[in-house]
């Protein structure tokens, strides 16, 4: 493993995210606006596209806001990155001071602002270790908090759950907790929904299901793939629209993660992600070379 | 949809006008502020103490800006975009008061906002969510800052704005929100899908 190599980048990659959302993002909110019949939503989703070649002609922030920023690093054996907290925390500290990134992490209670986006916990990271993998994978993603506001976490039971109807207990805590959640989430949002373990974990799930999958990706298991389309189908039938004032599309993608949990209980979690889906993944294999896989 | 261009400082006969979908832009002077802004205010006006900026007729947008430092200490703009308004939803009454005739921000506001858009004469502007590129081209320049100690988020911006939009009325002064109409029918359509 190359330190150096694997250094630039994921610096590089930390600036790619904060200027640009991911490709498979974009096509979604454009084939949303081909489709689109209400006046409203149009000119929202029309505003959203221009926004995103204006921030790229003028170097630009995407959004004013930089979200929280959380990075999924799988590494194998002997790959370790130990240099990436460092690496990211300085790269946010470049972003801001470029006017990329605007300073919003602070302390939860005393609100103070230490001004360049880090703090306790702050770039978060999660690790997974994958034994023999020949490279490791990073994405780096920020995810805006308006949309946090709209999120819902409910310890459901086989009964509550209502097994025996398909599901129907779950598919209505998802409606309901989109309709609550309304406009606040930037729509056109993305959603993630977390299912297993106890609450930490489902909600852990939510957040990377929609934070490192393509959002027009397929679900290679079959039941969370049945369930995903019925329920992005159902939710944009709501009516609700881009920017929540009304329109075909306020859900660009569902994505469903899920884990083993014990027999009393069904933890589920829902995350929503704003249509700015400022992300980059990349992979460092073992041998130098670098990929872009997000 | 036409557009309708407003000059700040508002009057009330000019928000009593609108009704919800139409489209507006600003200009004039744009005040920022959010959750930690709000407090502020409050505390002032609650002692009856003076308030850093004069509120009658103005717009306050629920904003927090990215803004870069000038060699001479003076800022310009990088990109402006609209935070989630409900947080600020228990000030509907304050604002009112204030004699502020225009709230912009993101994602509507709830029965509070509504009955004091009604009762003091402000209406709620919708911009679109997660455009700060974009909306940052109708602000020219900024004549200030205040409370830049609360964070560069938190301060409250005095902004000139030229065209500033375009934003949505999301709530009126007519008892109409956007968002309640919505709502009532997403869950109508809800409970057809999926009965409880």
């Amino acid at each position: 493993m190359n330190i150096e190599v694997s250094k630039a980048a994921l610096h590089d990659a930390c600036l790619r995210a904060v200027t640009e959302i991911s490709a498979d993002v974009k096509g979604l909110l454009q084939a949303a606006l081909d489709r689109e019949t209400n006046d409203t939503a149009k000119s929202m989703l029309s505003s959203m596209l221009d926004n995103l070649r204006i921030a790229k002609e003028q170097d630009k922030a995407v959004c004013q806001s930089p979200g929280y920023p959380t990075t999924w690093i799988s590494f194998g054996d002997g790959n370790f990155p130990a240099f990436a907290h460092d690496t990211i925390a300085e790269a946010l500290g470049e972003a801001t001071r470029k006017g990329y990134l605007r300073p919003s992490i602070v302390d939860p209670l005393t609100r103070h602002n230490p001004g360049n986006n880090t703090g306790e916990g702050v770039p978060n990271i999660e690790y997974q270790y994958h034994p023999g993998q020949p490279y490791v994978d990073y994405i780096i993603s920020f995810k805006g908090c308006g949309a946090e506001l709209g999120n819902a976490m409910k310890i459901f039971t086989t009964a509550t759950l209502k097994l025996d109807k398909d599901f129907e207990g779950l598919k209505r805590f998802v409606l309901e907790t989109v309709i609550n959640a309304g406009g606040k989430p930037c729509p056109p949002f993305g959603i993630g929904i977390g299912i297993g373990g106890q609450m930490d974990i489902a909600s852990k799930l939510s957040r990377e299901a929609i934070s490192t999958r393509k959002w027009d990706d397929e679900n290679p298991d079959p039941l969370l793939n049945r369930l995903e389309k019925e329920l992005l189908t159902n939710i944009n039938k709501m009516g609700l629209g881009a920017a929540g004032t009304g329109g075909d599309t306020v859900c660009l993608a569902l994505k469903i993660a899920k884990a083993a949990t014990h027999t009393a209980i069904a933890p589920v979690a829902i995350n929503f992600h704003c249509w700015v889906a400022r992300r980059a993944g990349i992979r460092v294999w073992d041998d130098g070379r670098v990929e872009t896989i997000l | 949809m036409s557009t309708i261009n407003l000059k700040l400082p508002l009057k009330e006969e000019d928000v009593r006008s609108l009704h919800v979908g139409d489209v507006v832009t600003l200009t004039g002077r744009i005040f920022t502020a959010r959750d930690m802004g709000h407090l502020k205010i409050r505390e002032l006006y609650q002692a009856g103490k003076p308030l850093p900026k004069d509120f009658e007729g103005a717009a306050v947008f629920h904003a927090g800006p990215v803004c870069l430092k000038n060699e001479d200490g003076s800022w310009r703009l990088n990109v402006i975009g609209p935070t989630t308004s409900i947080r600020m939803e228990p000030h509907a009454d304050l604002v009112g008061k204030l004699g502020v005739r225009a709230v912009l921000g993101k994602g509507g506001m709830a029965e509070d906002t509504l009955r004091a858009c009604a009762e003091y004469g402000y209406v709620y502007l919708q911009a679109a969510p997660g455009c700060a590129a974009k909306l940052g081209q109708g602000i020219t320049s900024i004549n200030d800052v205040t409370w830049f100690e609360l964070g560069m988020p938190e301060a409250l911006w005095d902004l000139n704005a030229v065209e500033f939009g375009p934003l949505v009325v999301g709530m009126d002064t007519h008892g109409n929100s956007i968002y309640k109409t919505l709502r009532e029918n997403a869950t109508r359509i809800m409970n057809e899908i999926y009965p409880e």
